[in-house]
């Protein structure tokens, strides 16, 4: 171990100072963008919680996020919330979805599960169309306009931290060790006693409140949300491309991965648009094929890092 | 070790977001995030011709206020999330010290926002929707103005025309999205008004690629005309199905993709006798369009299309306002932009207080032996329209 716990302590500390005093020297985009980045580590983050851990790879974990995201936005426009409360309650509907949804899913095998998550978010999809008068159906919802940008950076990155604390304390606890155990093999964890659908179900649960709550202040930060721009697959991919790319299973992982792509993607991939869908494909396909348990998982083996990491 | 990389990372991202602002005297740097790769990768495409070729020409007679312009352009992916975020790396990192729209409605609405906020005026040549421009007191937006014509009118032309000839019913099937939708509900007002049925209307989600089942009930309920608010896929897709279920209107127009080149290349006689509802077409009688079809075909290697014409309107309309102010100053161009009256290569430009448009036109086309004609206002028609459209398997 080549860093003493305090010594990493005080750095995160001073991480968070700095984070905590950068809205005063940020410009607005700066702003905008680490708050976008503390979204992006929270969403890899809770896939992380599910899908790494649990190994039931959740292929429509943009549901969550979705979900949270009009649950608050209807809060906000229809009943007149102030956009913290409503945030909350995003990250609850998220959790009561998650909940119908993964009694019965999560009793499915291999791929099934996957499957069926994606087929979740095509539903939810289509009923946010279908209930128009609450949702705008296809035209979607504007909220009033409301510049709280560094507000929802602190809750943003509040999220975030939260997320990954939580899978610290997971991935520290018998829990976490239950979890990896169905992970591993699911019919040697039943057989030890482990009530593995009480188990997995919990996972689910807590990581689907992270994308509702972020759902629901992402929308607030847009002002204006859809179906098909709080719905995409393309969203469920990236996070778990970036959960990949750090290493999933680990605490730091998805945040290393949600940091590294993006950043690459602001700073390098907007200058080269049609190289960038090729760019992102290929690393998933190294990444895969070269690194499968990720950056992390990589740099664990090699420098025999603690796992706990 | 992980920490210490992450540190960099971090060290290394505030170094590259502190990027380098615009020099006082260099060129005038305009930002735009357009959707160069995603779902309307086509048509953003289209549009960003047109903004490339008025910078063009403008520096090419002396730039404004005695300045070169610049576009600085980034991909939002089609997706609002990200157009937000690019448009706040414009204005407060770049420091560009005028912006453009970008593509498609639901874009606009959300980086409208970021625009207000700064207090940018943005004139957004490719937003079609009503909401975005008129909307309660408390939420009035100023520093926005529109360039097409509304999303409600666009099937005006077809509408009208059923009605002169005394059809009674229209069916109506939109893709339900935020443009589409308005441009259907619009379609049903106007018909209801010229005293036509509506006897059906329907929407399918963006995406959708059979449409067998909306079909046939439209069948059933036998209209005179089908009209259908689309985008480019989805009006091929509907006009094969329709051949396929032989549903056999005597009249059937489209908003969006009925007007484009492609659409015939790959229907061919197939889309005969079919309406296409445009902003713009090249054979229009606009001061300049003529000279505006050859410099685009010269510069891009192919023919522009209205998204193009109006990208290139909406920059010459902001230019010239800007000219008139004798500044970039947001307050003042606003002014301007709010009494100025101009024609362009797209036609007219005016704006209620709301900056919506009132003056442009939309006009109707129909395929006829593969070329596009213009059936409809009478007053720009370059020929007849053809009625009514015979059976499928008649052509």
């Amino acid at each position: 171990m080549t860093l003493a716990p305090r010594a990493f302590l005080t750095g995160l500390a001073v991480l968070a100072a700095a984070l905590a005093l950068y809205p005063i020297v940020g410009t607005g985009y700066g702003v905008r963008a680490m708050l976008q980045l503390f979204m992006w580590i929270a969403l890899a983050g809770s896939w992380n919680l599910i899908s790494g851990l649990t190994g039931y790879v959740s292929f429509g974990h943009v549901a969550f996020f979705g979900a949270g995201a009009y649950a608050g936005a209807i809060l906000i426009a229809k009943a007149g919330w102030p956009w913290l409360p409503a945030a909350l309650a995003g990250g609850a509907a998220a959790c009561v979805l998650a909940l119908v949804i993964g009694y019965p899913c999560l009793r499915l095998k291999g791929p099934y599960f996957a499957i069926a998550m994606l087929g979740l978010n095509e539903v939810l999809r289509a009923l946010t169309s279908y209930f128009e008068g609450l949702t705008g159906g296809g035209s979607g919802l504007s909220l009033p306009t409301l510049h709280a940008t560094v507000p929802i950076y602190y809750a943003m990155a509040l999220a975030a931290a939260g997320v990954t604390l939580l899978t610290y304390l997971i991935i520290t606890s018998r829990f976490g060790l239950r979890l990896m155990t169905i992970r591993e093999d699911e019919v040697a964890a039943e057989a030890m006693g482990i009530d593995t659908a009480r188990h997995k179900l919990y996972a689910f649960l807590l990581s689907a409140a992270g994308p509702g709550v972020v759902g629901a202040l992402a929308a607030r930060d847009q002002g204006y949300i859809e179906p098909i721009s709080v719905f995409p697959l393309a969203t469920t991919i990236t996070m778990i491309v970036m959960a990949l790319f750090g290493g999933k299973g680990t605490v730091w992982g998805p945040v290393l991965g949600a940091i590294v792509l993006f950043v690459s993607q602001e700073i390098v991939w907007a200058r080269f648009p049609y190289v960038h869908q090729l760019l992102f494909g290929a690393i998933i396909a190294a990444v895969v094929l070269l690194m499968p348990r990720g950056v992390l998982g990589l740099l664990q083996t090699k420098y025999r890092l603690p796992r706990t990491l | 070790m992980t920490l210490k990389a992450l540190g960099a990372l971090i060290a290394a991202t505030g170094v590259l977001v502190a990027s380098l602002p615009a020099g006082a005297q260099g060129p005038i740097r305009i930002g735009a995030s357009l959707s160069l790769t995603g779902t309307y990768a086509k048509l953003g495409n289209y549009m960003h011709e047109g903004y490339k070729l008025c910078a063009k020409e403008l520096n090419a007679r002396g730039g404004l206020l005695g300045r070169k312009v610049e576009f600085v352009v980034y991909d939002d992916q089609s997706m609002p999330a990200t157009g937000v975020r690019l448009y706040e790396k414009l204005i407060t990192e770049d420091k560009v010290e005028a912006v453009m729209g970008p593509y498609s409605s639901p874009i606009t609405e959300a980086v409208v926002n970021v625009t207000e906020k700064y207090k940018k005026v943005a004139v957004s040549p490719l937003a079609a929707t009503t909401s975005i421009f008129k909307r309660p007191p408390d939420k009035k937006r100023y520093y926005i103005f529109m360039i097409i014509s509304p999303a409600e009118v666009y099937l005006e032309g077809l509408i009208d025309m059923a009605a002169k000839r005394g059809l009674k019913t229209v069916a109506i099937l939109n893709e339900d999205t935020l443009f589409a939708k308005a441009a259907a509900n619009g379609a049903a007002e106007i018909a209801r008004k010229k005293g036509l049925q509506v006897v059906f209307q329907e929407g399918y989600p963006k995406g959708n690629q059979d449409f067998s089942a909306i079909l046939t009930k439209i069948r059933a309920a036998n209209p005179d005309v089908v009209a259908g608010s689309t985008y480019f896929d989805d009006a091929v897709a509907i006009t094969r199905q329709m051949k396929e279920l032989n549903l056999n209107p005597k009249m059937y127009g489209l908003t969006v993709g009925g007007d484009l080149p492609e659409f015939y290349t790959l229907l061919k006689q197939n889309a005969e006798y079919i309406y296409g509802a445009t902003q713009w077409e090249k054979a229009l009688p606009y001061p300049g369009n003529k000279e505006f079809n050859e410099a685009y075909t010269k510069e891009f290697g192919r023919e522009p299309v209205y998204h193009s014409a109006a990208g290139y309107a909406g920059c010459q309309v902001y230019v010239e306002a800007v000219k008139r102010a004798g500044t970039l100053d947001a307050d003042k161009v606003r002014d301007v932009l709010l009494k100025l009256e101009m024609k362009t290569a797209f036609g007219d430009y005016r704006v209620d207080q709301d900056g919506f448009q009132i003056a442009h036109k939309m006009v109707m086309t129909q395929w006829q032996d593969g070329k596009k004609v213009i059936v409809w206002p009478d007053e720009l028609a370059t020929g007849k329209p053809r009625y009514p459209m015979p059976a499928w398997n008649q052509r």
